[in-house]
Order: structure tokens, then sequence, then C-alpha cells
């Protein structure tokens, strides 16, 4: 898998994480602010009221216009260009960095400067840029500092979550060729008079996509610091890099997004500005771009698309909620997933967006499928079902691993034969007798290694519950109870329910 | 009327207190549990691992114990959890199916049973302990197991109840997923032992044997002395 | 790159190439869904926002005091005030108090009205786009004060909303210091989608190129989750409400 430069060393999830865990800093760091922004997400979920009806409008306003999106997008490509805007299509992310190459060589550009993109991430259209001698700026406060660093984001919405004030204040004070305090204030004043110089000379602004609207030709994009809003208006030509998943067909229907979008990522009631453009300046006005584009990205997505497993993962709104739940990203932080994308969204958009079966389970298997993501996302996108789908895949391809391939045949055969089980339980008892003290087991070594690295194993007991049942079983018979009145009709009443097609548990299905 | 237990691995092997409460517990109601010894696992760990064909065996040797109860109730949201699984594995075979979709919807949870099918919240139990809960995933999140065991718990005499901070994190067990991120799952399960310590009580409850196993395992490597039980043990030994 | 080409030319051909990758790109769609490409117009039932949703409305007092509670929760400051004329009055004092030296405005009736250059004599008033000689988005940078109408304005937000135009330049909204807005009482709503949907009335042709909705202070919380008011837009913003 391509990382990307300054992502976390180590060759697979497993190595990587190992180096978060080892970084006292980067768990304080990841813990502290996921908490944080998990906090205001539930806070203005209260606040707000009635979030599971506005999560399942927001679902269903994802999954209609997805379920139709050669029409949206379509309908989106024909308002934009009556807007007045270039539209151009890659299938790839190499078309989409040659589309952006081919118009700042057009503009003979000197410097790019850009709001926060996740698809920008994707291409590394940085590099590509500065190898043609363009400069290329993020302008993103927590960007600039990464960029600065030479990292990638290790968090959809606080890209520089894993680096604290001194660190930054390290950084920054190497780009002003001046010691700065490591004092907030202090740090985003000398970043916005660096960069406000930026904004007013650059020749090209690049920005993401929040979201699309089909039928205005609209782009939208949420953000709190302006930047983006510098973007679309200084420089004289725009270009605006979108995935092809982001349309909703209508105003209203942003209404809902900007609803669901800063609450789940920032527990905010709306980012400070929400700005939605359509078109280029028009000629009487003396500001906005006078030429913009807008390359719409595939790269990947529609390897999703019609796959019934997997069509969901388009509905998502990138707000972040769900690597604020996860107590896996939580303590290992974004870099150690070794994609663009991290956290339980990451681990599983990656491998799907690459079609890379054979690097599939390494990100699949750092979940422990709890569950908190799809309680946190605000479209209902059932990542923990999809975690599984992804191992399910690689064992069918036959990528598997033997030891675990000769395990689950063998489990398999022993477990499906409640004799074959029993005897397992038996061979058990007699092993543990070398190994256990007291009731306990703590040694370190084979399969237990890992377990026992951080807890006690407990020991068999003389019987299993099987070898007890016949003895309990007889006792209970002995002093038989009577059953209530109460308690048989409820009984019945629930079976009767039941056929009426009543169910109970609330998945998700 | 058939009620049948569903006794779990875990609590088969190594908790076989946990069913005996369960079983000791009903019968005071009336309601004698069967036990169909042809059971074995849910097939969770196979399934979950990507061998959904491994699964499928070990989910109709399932399906066939409990086809003829009217009522099958478990220790464990996550293998009752696994159950709701079973319709998912057979959409490709309509009569698995329908069997499945049957399975799944006579299948509970311990609590949820007793609370909401029995309508029992008050077992007249005495506890005079301290006691926390956590909430396991998939009990909480895929059954929706939630107010059930608080409705019994604050009808338990004596019992202190302190909530756990953090409660609903998972505790780092993910079956597999310990001994493959077995680094990950040690830091989680540490940070929950952080949070039961925190609370002071005397006794950590739950609803699952694999995650309590898993707390209760690191607890005692730390040496930190806090009772781990499951809820329908509490309960019993409150009535006994 | 091919220098013998003017710009047109090669957009012109960016265009064509683009029509033709636009069969294959949205085809591709169409195939990956398993259905011919659908020309009309899908039955959307869930359109907006939930039913109960959009009945949902404050009376102005109410509006009022919800948009000033959530835009000082925020950072900004709000100001009651009855008349243009106290509008006109709070801008002096303002300007005065912190000195400004230069202040860009919208070029709309109701500021002309306020004729600030008579009040402010010793501070240089530019109006928006009135000298094509001028560079307006350097003029705007350089201001200590833009003042601008609000256009619409959204209470449960605490939004208001500008669009652009000929006389309304999106700059003198994020490139001063300081951003002065005045909201006329009546172009309070209760919800944000009361906005929107106007945009979906007036359609695509009559939209201006940019809208948008300014809810408080420029601010960021990237440096160790620490907020900081004034990363790049304005870091003082007054909502003015009159009427």
């Amino acid at each position: 898998m391509s990382h990307g430069p300054g992502t976390a060393g180590g060759a697979t999830v497993k190595e990587r994480a190992d180096l978060a865990l080892n970084n006292e800093f980067l768990r304080k760091a990841v813990k502290f602010t996921t908490e944080r922004l998990k906090n205001g997400k539930l806070k203005a979920m209260e606040e707000h009221g009635n979030w599971e009806e506005w999560r399942e409008r927001g679902r269903q306003i994802r999954l209609h216009t997805i379920a139709h999106l050669d029409y949206y997008l379509n309908m989106f490509v024909e308002n934009a260009r009556a807007n007045g805007v270039h539209v151009h299509f890659a299938e790839t992310a190499q078309e989409a960095v040659d589309i952006s190459l081919s118009i700042a060589e057009r503009k003979s550009a000197k410097s790019v400067v850009k709001s926060k993109s996740m698809v920008s991430e994707e291409l590394h259209l940085n590099h590509a840029l500065e190898s043609i001698g363009v400069e290329a700026i993020e302008t993103d406060l927590g960007e600039y500092i990464i960029q600065l660093a030479g990292e990638v984001p290790s968090h959809i919405i606080i890209p520089a979550i894993h680096k604290n004030r001194f660190q930054i204040a390290d950084l920054l004070s190497e780009d002003a060729g001046e010691k700065l305090e490591a004092d907030t204030k202090i740090l985003a004043g000398y970043v916005r008079r660096r960069l406000r110089a930026k904004f007013l000379e650059a020749d090209i602004g690049m920005t993401g996509c929040n979201f699309a609207i089909a039928e205005t030709g609209s782009m939208v994009l949420f953000e709190n610091e302006g930047n983006a809003r510098m973007v679309t208006t200084l420089p004289k030509t725009q270009i605006t890099l979108m995935g092809m998943e982001r349309i909703i067909p209508s105003w209203a229907d942003l209404e809902v997004m900007a609803t669901l979008l800063p609450r789940s990522a920032t527990g905010q009631k709306l980012t400070m500005y929400m700005s939605g453009i359509t078109g280029p300046r028009r000629a009487e006005d003396a500001d906005g771009p006078d030429e913009m584009h807008i390359i719409i990205v595939d790269n990947g997505r529609s390897l999703q698309l019609g796959d019934p497993e997997f069509q969901e993962l388009l509905n998502c709104i990138r707000c972040g909620a769900c690597l604020n739940a996860c107590p896996v990203y939580r303590h290992i932080g974004g870099h150690a997933y070794g994609g663009t994308y991290s956290g339980p969204i990451g681990a599983v958009l990656t491998p799907s967006l690459q079609k890379n079966i054979a690097e599939w389970d390494d990100i699949a298997n750092a979940s422990s499928l709890c569950g908190a993501c799809y309680e946190a996302c605000p479209v209902k996108i059932p990542l923990h079902d999809m975690l599984v789908y992804l191992r399910r895949r690689k064992v069918e391809a036959g990528y598997g691993n033997k030891i675990e391939n000769a395990g689950m045949k063998g489990f398999a055969t022993l477990l499906s034969k409640s004799g074959r089980f029993n005897t397992v339980i038996k061979l058990g008892k007699i092993g543990q007798k070398f190994i256990s003290r007291g009731g306990e087991i703590r040694l370190k070594v084979g399969p237990l290694a890992g377990w026992n690295t951080y807890r006690v194993t407990p020991t068999l007991p003389k019987k299993s519950f099987r070898q007890q049942w016949g003895t309990l079983d007889a006792e209970i018979r002995n002093g038989l109870q009577e059953m209530s009145p109460d308690i048989k009709k409820r009984m019945e009443h629930a079976i009767k329910d039941r056929a009426k097609g009543g169910g109970h548990g609330h998945g998700h299905n | 009327m058939k009620v049948s237990l569903f006794i779990t691995c875990l609590s088969d092997a190594i908790y076989p207190r946990v069913g005996e409460a369960m079983v000791r517990l009903l019968a005071r109601y009336g309601v004698t549990l069967e036990f169909p010894t042809v059971q074995t696992c849910c097939g969770q760990p196979a399934f979950n691992s990507g061998y959904w064909k491994e699964a499928r065996a070990t989910a109709k040797t399932i399906i066939d114990a409990f086809e003829d109860s009217d009522f099958v109730i478990s220790p464990s949201g996550s293998c009752t959890g696994m159950i709701h699984h079973y319709p998912k594995l057979f959409e490709d075979d309509p009569a698995m199916l329908e069997r499945a979709l049957a399975l799944q919807s006579k299948s509970f949870e311990f609590t949820q049973f007793l609370v909401n099918v029995l309508g029992v919240t008050d077992v007249g139990a005495s506890f005079p302990h301290k006691v926390t809960y956590h909430p396991s995933c998939h009990g909480s999140r895929l059954l929706g197991v939630k107010e059930e065991p608080m409705a019994l718990m604050s009808k338990v005499k004596g019992l202190e109840f302190v909530p756990l901070p953090h409660a609903e994190d998972c505790c780092g067990f993910g079956g597999t997923f310990a001994v493959k991120m077995s680094d990950i799952s040690g830091a989680m399960v540490t940070e929950k032992s952080d949070h039961v310590k925190e609370t002071e009580a005397e006794v950590l409850v739950g609803l699952d044997m694999a995650c309590l196993m898993n707390i209760g395992g690191n607890l005692r490597y730390r040496n930190e002395p806090v009772r781990v039980m499951h809820l329908a043990e509490l309960l019993y030994e409150g009535v006994k | 790159m091919d220098t013998t080409k003017t710009h047109e030319e090669w957009l012109r051909e960016m265009e064509e190439k683009s029509r033709a990758k636009q069969k294959t790109f949205i085809g591709g769609i169409s195939s990956k869904l398993r259905r011919p490409m659908v020309d009309d117009a899908p039955p959307h039932p869930f359109r907006g926002s939930p039913d109960f949703w959009n009945a949902y409305e404050w009376n102005e007092q109410e509006r009022i005091n919800r948009f000033t509670d959530n835009f000082v929760s925020v950072g900004g400051h709000v100001q009651r005030l009855e008349t243009m004329e106290e509008v006109r009055g709070f801008i002096t004092d303002k300007a005065n108090e912190l000195s400004a030296k230069y202040i860009v405005r919208q070029n709309e009736p109701e500021l002309a009205g306020l004729n600030l250059e008579d009040e402010l004599p010793d501070a240089r008033i530019s109006v928006w786009n009135t000298d094509p000689e001028q560079h307006w988005k350097a003029r705007s940078a350089e201001a200590d004060i833009g003042v601008v109408m609000v256009d619409y304005a959204a209470a449960y937000t605490s939004s208001m909303v500008v669009l652009s135009s000929k006389d309304k330049g999106r700059s003198v909204s994020l490139l001063p210091t300081v951003l002065i807005a005045i909201i006329p009482v009546e172009r309070i709503k209760t919800r944000l989608g009361e906005v929107m949907v106007q945009f979906d009335e007036s359609g695509r042709a009559n939209l201006p190129a940019g809208i948008h909705f300014i809810s408080g202070p420029s601010r960021s919380s990237d440096i160790e989750n620490d907020l900081t008011i004034g990363v790049h837009g304005p870091g003082v913003v007054y909502a003015l409400i009159v009427g």
C-alpha cells in the first residue's frame, strides 16, 4: 500500500499501532481531543433533539442520491456548466492530477493556496504540483502545520491532532525564522499574517467539496477559519476537487446535511462559515474567481456502487464522528491506519477504494467490532458489519492466514458436534494441569503470550455445565414451582406477537 | 412451552455457575429450562474472522438444536447477537433462511427475557455491596439491551450502584482481536480496568462472560480486588 | 504545454474531452447500478428536513433572543437597535473606539444613507466596486472594518446570510479585521431551511456566485483543541439587529 510521507513507519497496522502505543504523548493528545469532540457531539445531539429521526432522514437522502447517482451527477454537471464552470472527469488519481497540473501550467501558476480536501490527500497532489515548480500551500491551520512537518493528516477534522503546541511552536518558529512562543494565540496570529499574503498573491485557489447540489450546480463548503472563503474569493482561478459521490439533490436537502455534519464533527450547530459557490464570478462582480474548474473524481469509488455490502460507504459525509467514538483509534491514532482515511471509516474505505484484497485483512483486523462507529455515524453506515465482510472476502479470495485457515477448519469440525466439543474440554483440563497455579494461568508463551501480557487466564472448572446438567435438572424438577398465570400469559403473548412479526432487539436491519 | 438454555461455550466450559444461576433463578418463576445437549458454539469466532463456511456449519448445529424451542435464552448478548447474524449467513438459502429467522425471533439474552418477556424486575434479591456495570457492546448496541439490567439492579436491596465512567467503551475483547491485535486490546482493557478502579466498586457486573473474563483477567493481573460476576449470578446470590 | 493555442482554444478542447468522458463516466455508474441511465426525475420522498421540523417556528422576539444567545455563545457580539440612526451612532462610536483608519462598505442604499463619510472625517471610507481602477480585494484586505447588510438570517444557528453581486463583494465580509453586519429584524427567520428553500425556488439561473452563511467570528481549534478566534476571517463580528 502506498502511504504518504510522514506516515508512521511499519509495514502492518500491528507494527504501526505498536509504535503509536509506545508514544505516550500521542495517545494522550488523541484521547483528549477525541473525547472532547465526542462529548460535544453528544451534547449537540441532545440539545437539537429527535436525533434518530434526523439520522434516518440523512441516511435516506444519501441512499436515494447514491441509488440515482448517474441521474443526479449528470444534472449537477449540466447545471455547473450552465453556471460557467469547466467540469472535468477523472477516473483515477493520476487523471485528476494530470488535469490539475495542466490547468496550473496553462495559468503559468507560481502558487496554489489550498483549503482542506481529503480528495487532494488521496491524490498526493501537493507533491505533484511541487514537481512542476508550483508552490502548494495548505491554508487550514492544522493542515499548514502538518505540511510544515512533512506529514499527512491523522484525523479527518483535526489533521494535527497528534501534535502538541510545543511541537507546533518549533515548526512555526522555523517557518518564521524567529522564535515563536508556544501560545495558541501567538502561533495562530503568525499563521494569519503569513497566509494572508499568500492568499492575495496566489494564482490558483484549490478546494475540496462537502456537498454538490445537483439542481443548481452549486458546491458547498463547511469551515470555521475562513480559509476556504479566501481560496474561493481571491485567486483568479479556482479548482475544486470533488469525490463523485458528494452530490445531494437540493438546497432543501442541504439543511439536513448542515444539521448532521457540524454537530457530528465538532458538536457545533453550524460551522462559522458555510458557503455555496455557484459558478465563477459574474462579469460585473469585483471578486471571486474569473475561471472555475470542478474535477469530479472516481478513484475507486465506483467499486462500491452496485455492491450491496459496501454501497452505503458512499453515503459517508466525512464528519469524523466514527474516529472520535472508536476506542481503537483513540489508542493508536490516525497514522497507524497507513492510508489517507483513518479510524473505522478508513479501515473500510482504504481497502475498498484500492480493491487490494491482500492488504484487506491487516486493516480490517484493527477493530474489536464493538459497533461504536455505527452508533456514532450520522448516516448510519454499518461499518462494523463491513469490516466482517472485508475479512470474509479475503478468506474467500484465498488470502487467509494459513494457521488461521487450519484453525477455523478445526473449529468447525470440533464445534459442529457437541461430542467433539466435550472432548476438547477434557483435553483442555489435562493440558492446563501443567501450566496452572492456584486456579489461574499466568504463563506468557505460545497462543497465550499476547493475552497473558495483560491478563490472567482462568482455568477450567472440574465439571463443565453440560457435565453438571443431569444433577441440576433432576434437582430443579424435584422442587418444581408452579408457573404463575401472569407469567404464563406473558409468555404466550410473546409467542403470538412473534407470529405477527413483532421483533425484539433493534439492530440495524 | 419449551424454554431452552443456550449456554454458550464460555459459560459451559469455564463459567458453569452462570448457567446454574440462570436455571435456578428462572425456576423460581416456574420456568423450567431445557438444555438441548447437541448445542455447541454460536460460530461467532469464525464469522467475525471471515470464515463463513465454517460459521455456517456451527450455525446449523445451533439451529437444529433449538428447532422445537419456544424461547432460547443465553447469558450472552454477544452470542444471542450472533444468532441475529444467522439470516445474513443463509441469505442465499431460502429454507435455512426461514429457520434462521425463526430462531432469531425467539432468541433472548437473559435480562431481555426476564424483564421484557416475563415482566420481572424485582427478583427479591438483596446484595449489600457497591456495584458497577459494564454494558457489553454487542448486547447494548446490537440487541439494544440497555434499560433491562438497570431495572433489575435498581430493585436489589442494599445494592449501591456506581456508574462506570466511559461505560460504553469496548473492553477490548473482540474475540480473535484480543489475540491478533493483542497490544491494542491490552491498552483497551487496561483503560477499562482503570475506570472500574475509579468507581471504587467491590463488584463489577455484566451480561457477557467473554468481556468479564477479559476485564476480570486484567484486574486480577494487576491484583485489584474487584469481584467480577454475571448479573444472573448476582441476582441468584441475592435471593439464595 | 502547447503555447501556440490561445487559452480559449485550450478550454474548448478540454470541454470536448470532458463531454466525451462524461458519457463513459456516468454510463459506467449506470452500469454499476445495473440499469440504464435514468432520464426522468426519480421520486424523492425524503427531500429536505422532516415535517415536524418544517413546521417549527419562533415568534419575532424569540428569534431575536435565540439569535443573540447563539451568536454570543460562539464569540460574536449582538446589538439590538431601533433605527438606522442608532446604527450610524454605533458604527461611528466603534470606529472611533478602534481608531479605524480605513473602512470598506458594500454599495447599498441603506449603507449610503448612514453618511459615514460625514461622521468619520478622519477615516478613509470606500464603497465596494465604485471605481473600476481600484484593486478591491487589496482595499478590503487593508480595511480595519467592513460594513455589510445581511440578506437573511437564521436564528436557530445564529447565521447571517450574505449574497454576492456587483455591489456586494465577498471580500467585505471576509478580509477586514472587524465585521459589522446589519440585520433588518424582519429578515431573521427561525430555521436555516427557510433561507435555503428560497434558493431552490429562485433556481440556478438566479443564484449569485457566492452565498455565504456566517455564524460567528473565524475560529480554529487545531492547536491542542484550544480555541483561537480570528484565524483567517474577521475575529471581531458585530451583528446589529435593527427595526
